[in-house]
Parts: structure tokens; sequence; C-alpha cells
């Protein structure tokens, strides 16, 4: 999952800001996105990733700041001409055309002959898996069939970067995961950077290799899926990506490259500092995945730490059971996640049961 | 619920009253009797003839032909750069530019008329078809508009963007997209406002200085009654016009909405 | 493409400029003239300073004004109220007992009449209505009636058949479009809850379209006070309105500057009409979206 650093920069964002009148709906965006990386905005309607993703386009002015595309700033430059194409998250399949005019649009201007391009569009069609479909109205298509012609239309022009405008937010969800997987083939096959706009969390780690999450105008952590959902450098992050468990706790030292804490529930706890990312001042508190706890049965002790609780509550998912569980005795509840498998029943509220827990697992917001 | 023998009965002489004057209208142009009155006497072609015979009506024809196409035409463009204006760009004073724009609506004709004959009088315009033109283009305009604007709102503002990311220039995304997709709308808007600019007698009677044109000629000639049955003939003549020209800017409306794939609601108003 | 706030102002502005300039010059411009040339006096086809309030002062004065006046406005409130009253069961029979694919065809069925020459279907009436025309002639040879009926001898009434007649259309639609937003579960809710069918009706749906009743009044009752076409063919001139009036001052007494008094007077009357009367409805509009 790593992505090698080593990769030339495709897009640059140089402290870009955009004000609409009073509302300030992009404030400093520095960062930059490698040639070839499935990249991802992430973030709560709203938050300016698909701002973000329109001022790479061209479709939205910037009022301060710079983007840069392959080394060139795009300041000046018009949407018609940047090396950018877009997936929109309508499709925006022009209604009055066939499948192959839709696809072949862009490439009016082509030199090339008639013939060619009509090739050409028969191999994008191809790609996208809709070969034989050239012929047929734009209207007569299903919605993954839509987004198919879109890419195909988007892909045919060899743009230097592919956006994508929550492109599968309109599909169901087992269509969604299908072209998800679909997306991630044709990202490795054609090597084009795609950038791609999500308020899915789940979407977005499943096919980025780095992600920026967003909130309120400001990308809040820029990492690879693993970093950010396993060293999420904010209460915020760690709560929109995926479930955290947040246990207030107190700061009893910090010294060289340890902080202790004591957490309520859990005891105390010696943290290496990398588990702390900086400090913004909030009331501290340790957070823990559900899936990093684990519940003990009769026979089995805890490799590292082991905690005594009360089941408050059982959730039943049939795969896995999720339990809420109060810790050491104190009103510290937290959820767990087990999976069901033979030999291990599912246990019942009241049950009196034991936690296995492992420090490295801890991260420390304060 | 769709059992309800009351409401259908009186659906259905709503109907009967409000055609009363349509259906009236061919019994007695092909009636054999000078008087319009039951019972009737016989059929008879002879009103159409006698309609046809007065060269006046064709003048007024030809004038009204060159008005309404003028009108429609003029209209419509004024209205597709309203209606683009207003559904696709925010500007400050908006309101208020639509507002007069689409004024005429709700003002009686008549001021309309007298305001504009008093300001052509006093800068010295000869009053003749090209001043009717310019009243009839000032009250069809906001038919064109608002015709206009619903076929524009239901163009996907993204289709533009794509066809711009794909390389097109502003004008290209114009004649390849927007064009296509708005054209049901634009003939519906010229039909339409060819057939009020027929129809239309204030501004055609008072800002014309009695150039015969067909509304006015059909208003002076029913005040002779020997005159009426040939205006009933000529009246069933523009009434199967206008119908079909209605039932194609209808065909033409409706395609659009299901071309931008928008949902159908409801008639021209 | 890409555009600032100001650029996309300049577009629009640029984009709005022929049809705003075009209206400003053979519109607005006007009107204004006529503002101003009702405060002037006028002459044999011309207008002189200075400013006076004189004209107003004379329709306020003159029974002739005031009757005209009055005639126009009671006129097209009875008018007003016969169409809205006698559209609305269409509306709700359009609305609630069509089925949806065939709507739009009585939609259709109902605007054909309007689209047909007006100046034709108002001559028409006189012919249904006048002394022996097919009301009377139809009558008596059925021999419902031994004398003549001549509807068309009272001068107001067969204005409000004809003017009731021909905005029929206008008060339809708009009835029906509110009538179509509303929530077809929240009238089941309403029997759900015991209601009969009338009382669902009264305190549920004919509040919910009250917005269509308002604009359906506005719509009919705008236009019909300045109509000209009916009074003169149907009234035979006996019975004007005002914008028989306003011709009759500026073309026939050439006396520009009255005209434009009462021009401005009765676009006034009109507008404090409809004001008063939405004001009155206020808590019938925006409380639906």
């Amino acid at each position: 999952m790593t992505f090698s650093a080593d990769r030339p920069n495709m897009i640059e964002f140089k402290d870009v800001h955009k004000y609409y009148g009073d509302y300030h709906a992009l404030r400093g965006i520095n960062g930059t996105i490698k040639a070839g990386e499935f990249f991802s905005l992430l973030g709560p309607s709203g938050c300016g990733k698909t701002t973000l993703l329109r001022t790479i386009a061209g479709f939205e002015d910037i009022s301060s700041g710079a983007v840069l595309i392959d080394g060139k700033t795009m300041a000046g430059v018009p949407a018609n001409v940047r090396p950018t194409n877009m997936v929109f998250q309508s499709y925006a399949i022009f209604p009055h055309m066939s499948v192959q005019e839709n696809v072949g649009f862009g490439l009016r201007r082509d030199p090339r002959s008639a013939a060619e391009k009509a090739r050409a569009v028969e191999e994008a069609l191809e790609m996208v898996g809709l070969k034989g479909y050239g012929k047929r109205a734009a209207h007569a298509l299903s919605g993954g069939q839509r987004q198919r012609v879109a890419l195909a239309r988007a892909l045919i022009l060899k743009p230097k970067v592919l956006l994508l405008d929550e492109p599968l937010s309109a599909l169901d969800k087992k269509m969604r995961e299908q072209m998800q997987v679909e997306l991630i083939k044709l990202q490795r096959e054609v090597g084009i950077t795609f950038v791609l706009v999500t308020h899915d969390q789940e979407e977005a780690l499943v096919m980025s290799d780095r992600i920026a999450v967003m909130f309120e105008g400001e990308i809040a952590q820029l990492a690879d899926p693993e970093t950010l959902y396993r060293r999420p450098n904010s209460k915020k992050v760690a709560d929109f990506i995926g479930t955290m468990n947040f246990i207030p706790c107190t700061i009893l030292s910090e010294a060289g490259d340890k902080v202790e804490v004591d957490a309520k529930g859990l005891g105390k706890v010696a943290l290496d500092i990398h588990q702390a990312p900086p400090p913004r001042g909030e009331t501290p508190v340790v957070g823990l995945r559900p899936e990093t706890l684990t519940l003990l049965y009769p026979g089995q002790t805890a490799t590292e730490r082991e905690t005594a609780g009360v089941i408050d509550e059982v959730i039943y998912f049939g795969d896995m059971t999720y339990y809420d569980v109060y810790l050491g005795g104190t009103d510290t509840e937290v959820r767990l996640s087990m999976r069901n498998v033979p030999g291990r029943p599912v246990l019942d509220v009241g049950d009196k049961v034991r936690v296995a827990w492992s420090p490295e697992a801890l991260v420390l917001f304060r | 619920m769709s059992k309800a023998p009351a409401l259908r009965l009186y659906a259905l002489v709503y109907l009967l009253v409000l055609y009363a004057p349509i259906i009236v209208l061919p019994i007695f142009a092909f009636n054999d009797n000078t008087v319009v009155s039951f019972p009737l006497r016989g059929f008879t072609t002879q009103w159409f003839g006698e309609m046809w015979a007065d060269p006046n009506l064709r003048i007024a024809l030809k004038n009204s032909l060159i008005i309404a196409l003028s009108t429609a035409t003029l209209a419509t463009v004024l209205g597709v750069f309203a209606a683009r204006s207003s559904v696709r760009y925010a500007w400050p004073g908006k309101a208020p530019v639509m507002g007069m724009i689409m004024l005429p609506l709700v003002l009686p004709e008549m001021i309309v008329a007298m305001a504009l004959l008093v300001v052509l009088l006093s800068i010295g315009v000869p009053l003749s078809i090209f001043t009717i033109i310019l009243g009839h283009v000032l009250i069809c305009m906001p038919f064109a508009v608002a015709i206009l604007t619903s076929a524009f709102q239901s163009l996907d503002r993204s289709l533009e963007e794509a066809a711009t990311d794909l390389g097109e220039t502003a004008w290209g995304t114009f004649r390849l997209i927007v064009l296509p997709l708005v054209m049901p709308g634009i003939l519906a808007s010229f039909l339409i406002t060819f057939t009020i600019s027929i129809d239309e007698f204030i501004i055609s009677n008072f800002l014309g200085s009695g150039r015969p044109v067909l509304s006015v000629y059909i208003f002076g000639q029913f005040r002779f009654p020997a005159k009426v049955p040939s205006m009933l003939a000529l009246g069933t003549v523009l009434v199967a016009f206008s119908v079909c020209l209605l039932a194609t800017a209808e065909y033409f409306r409706r395609r659009g909405i299901a071309k931008a794939g928008g949902k159908d609601t409801g008639g021209f108003l | 493409m890409a555009k600032s706030n100001s650029a996309e102002a300049r577009a629009g502005w640029l984009l709005a400029a022929p049809p705003a300039v075009y209206a400003a010059l053979l519109l607005a411009a006007p009107l204004a003239t006529v503002l101003l040339y009702s405060v002037l006096t006028g002459e044999k086809g011309a207008v002189s300073t200075p400013f006076t309030l004189s004209n107003y002062a004379e329709i306020l004065s003159k029974p002739v004004y005031k009757a005209v006046m009055w005639r126009s406005l009671y006129v097209s409130m009875l008018v007003t109220l016969t169409t809205v009253l006698l559209a609305y069961p269409i509306a709700y029979f359009v609305s609630f007992h069509v089925s949806p694919s065939k709507k739009s065809l009585w939609l259709f069925l109902i605007t054909i009449p309007f689209w047909t020459s007006y100046i034709i279907r108002v001559s028409l009436w006189r012919t249904i209505l006048g002394y022996d025309g097919i009301i009377d002639s139809t009558l008596i040879s059925t021999g419902l009636m031994d004398s003549q009926l001549n509807i068309l001898s009272n001068g107001v009434i067969s204005i409000i058949i004809t003017l009731s007649h021909a905005y029929a259309p206008f008060a339809v639609l708009p009835i029906f479009v509110s009538l179509e937003k509303v929530e077809r579960p929240l009238l089941e809710a309403g029997q759900d809850l015991g209601e009969s069918k009338l009382m669902t009706f009264l305190r549920v749906t004919l509040p919910l379209s009250m917005p269509g009743v308002i604009a359906a009044v506005l719509i009919v009752f705008i236009p019909t006070v300045g109509d000209y076409v009916t009074p003169e063919l149907i009234g035979g001139g006996k019975t004007p309105m005002v914008a028989n009036l306003i011709e009759s001052q500026m073309l026939k007494q050439r006396d520009q500057a009255m005209g434009s008094a009462l021009a401005v007077t009765a676009m006034l009357i009109v507008g404090i009409v409809s004001v008063v009367f939405v004001l009155m409805n206020r808590r019938f509009i925006g409380g639906q979206k």
C-alpha cells in the first residue's frame, strides 16, 4: 500500500485560497499529488473537496495561491486546454448523441483520420467493457454503463490527470463495489494520475494510494490509507475514518520519546511519541479501534495487557458481533468487535469478561 | 379515488362551454344563411369563397405574416439572451431587470400601446408595420423568456462543463451541446410568439395607423352583419391553423423535456 | 470555464443586455413618459408645463371618470370571482381524478381555446348572445321561450360572460399546479385520522391550494381591468371600461395628459387592489414549498 515517494509531482497546491463572496471555501491548501498516483479527496459534504477538484479542472478560479499541473502553473489556463479530464457526478453524458459520439466528442479537433478516430473510440469502449455499444443511444444506458461511457470519453484524450467527482455515488452498493475494483485495475492499466472526490471513507481506503482528508476548507491529514487508519493525527480524522473509542486520560509524564498516561479504565500506559500527534490543546483522550480489543474466552490469556469488564450491549451482525463493554469497573465504555467463529459463543449482556489490548494500538489526542 | 361522476359531468360541461364558440364557428361557417341563428339552412362553402375574394383580406394576411414572422424571430432571439443569462449567470440587479422584461405580462395592453404611441409620436416615428413589430416583440418577449427559461433550466450544467473539459471552446460548447438541447424550446417559443402576434389586436390597431392586419381586419368586418358568415369562415381556417401550430409546439416542448431527461410538469403557462 | 464572480456578472450582463435595453427603451421609457405627461397640461395632441395635479383632481371629481373606473373594477372583480369559482372544480378534477398519463391532454384541451383568435372568440359571443342570435333562436325554436332574451342588450352581463370565458384557462392552470403539489399521503392521513372527505378538503386541500387560487385571481383580475376589445365589441361602446376611456382621451379627445393620468390611475388601482389582496391572504403564501 505504501506509495513510492520518489515519483515526480503531478499536481501541486501552493497555499490555495478560494472565496465565494464572504465564504472562505478553501483555506490555504498545500500538498502534492504524485504522477501515476490514485489520490482521493475525502471529507464530509461542504468541506471543499469538490471545489478543490474543480480548481484542478479549471472550472473554479482560485482567489490566491497557485495550482501547478506537471510543473506548469494553471493561472489563466482555461479548462478546455488543461491536460485534465473529468468524470462528472451526474456523468454528463450528452443525451442527444450516441455512445460513440459521446466517447469521440473530444477528438473533434484531433488531426487523425476518421477511421483512426473510430478505432480509438472502439478501443476506449473496449477498455471500459462496452465493446459493441457504440451505436446505442446515450439515454438508453443504465447507470453503470453511463459511468463507463463517461470514463471512456475522458480517457480517450489520454489526459495527464483524470478527475473523478463522486463517480460511484449514484450506483447501488453491489455495482459500486464492482466499479471500485474495476477503477483500480483501470488506473493501473493506463498509469494516469487519478484524483477521486468522495465522502465515503471506505471507498477512499479501498481505492487510494494516498488520501487527503478535508474539513472546512482545509486538509486535515494527507497520508496513505494505513497511516490514516492507524495513526490519525486528530480526533476528528479518527472519528471520520472508521470507528474509534475515545477514553479520557491524564498525562502523567513526558520525557524523550515516551509519554505516560493514565487512561480511565485501562490504567497506566506508556506510549511511544509517534503514537501522539502534535498537541492541539484539547482535553487528552486515548483512541482505540474496536478490532484492536479482544474478548478473552476461558483458557485464553492476554499477550500484552488485560482489563476486566462487563458487557453492556451486544450487537449481532452474523459474521461479527459488536460488544459495548464497561472497562475496569469504571463508566468508560468501549465498543469492540469479535469475529464469530466456531467454539466462540456469543456472550450476553451483564457477562463479566476480560478484555485484551495492546498499548501499541493506542493513539493519544491532546 | 377516480370515481366522481358529478365532477366528471361538470368537467365535460365546462369543456363544452369552453369550446362553444369554437364549435359554433364551423357550424355557421358552412351554414347557408346570412343570419347566424338556428335552425340551420343547409351546407355551403360560399362564405369561404366570399372571404377569400376580398383583396383586403389578402393584404391583411400578408402584413400579419410579415409582422408575426419578424416578431417571433426577434422575440425568440431576445428571449434566448434573457433566459440564458438569467438561468446560467448570477449578476447584480437580475431580479429588477428580468422583472422589467416580464412586466408586459401584467400590464393592460392598452397602457403598453398608449405609452409606446405617446413616445413614438413625440419623437416623430411614423406609424407602420415596423412600429407594430416593435410593440409585438415587447409583449411576446415575456412568453418567449418563460418558455426558454424552462428549456435552459432543464439543461444540466455539467453537460456544458463536460464539453469544455473535453476541449471545446465556449462557442463550440454552445453550438454542439446547448443549442441542440434547447432547440425544442426555441421552436416552441417561435410558434407561440407567432400565434400571439397574429392574434394581437390593440397594438396592431393603435400602432399601425390603420394598416390592414388580420386582427384589425376581422374586428372591422364583424361590425357589418352581412360580413359575419365570411368572418366565421376565416375564423374556422384560423382556428384549424392555430390548433396545428400549437400541437406542433407542444410536441417539440415535450420532446425537449424528454431529451434533456426531465419530467413533464404541464402546459405552456 | 474559469470565471470569477465579477467576470460572471459581466458575462450575465452582456447576455441580458439586448433584451434589457429593448425593454428599457420600449417599455420603461414610455411608462416614464406617461408618468411625466400625467402631471402636465394637455391640449390638442400636445402637452405643456407647468406641472400640475389637475388631471388627477379631475379624475377624482368627475362622475364620468369615477363611474368608468368603478365599472372596470367591479366588472373585473365579478369576472375574477366567476372564473376562479368555476375553474377550481376543473383543476381539482384534473389533478385528483384524471390518471397521470392523461393530465397533459386535459391541460392541452383546456388551453387550446385560449390560443385561438381573441377577436373571433369575443365576436362570436356577440352572435351567440345577441338579439335573435344562437341562444335566442335556440330557445325560441325549441319552444322554451316565445320572445328574445337578447342578453347582449345587458352590456355588463355580456362583458362578464365573455371575459370569464376568455380567461378560464388562466385560472385553471395555477390552481391545478398548486393542487398537484398537495401531497397525497397528507390527505390519506387526514382521512385516517377520522376526517370526512369534505373536512379533509376544507382543512387540508383547500388551504394548501390557496397559493394557486391567489395566483389565479391575480392573473385574471389584472388584465381584465384593462380589457379593451370586449367592452368595445360586446358592450357596443356603450359600457366603456378604463382602457376604452384611455383610448378615447388619447386619440379622440387628443388629451395625452389626461389619458396618461387615467393610465397611471388605472395602474395604481390595479396595483393597490392586488397588493391588498395578497396581504389579506399572506398566511397561505410561503407556507408551502
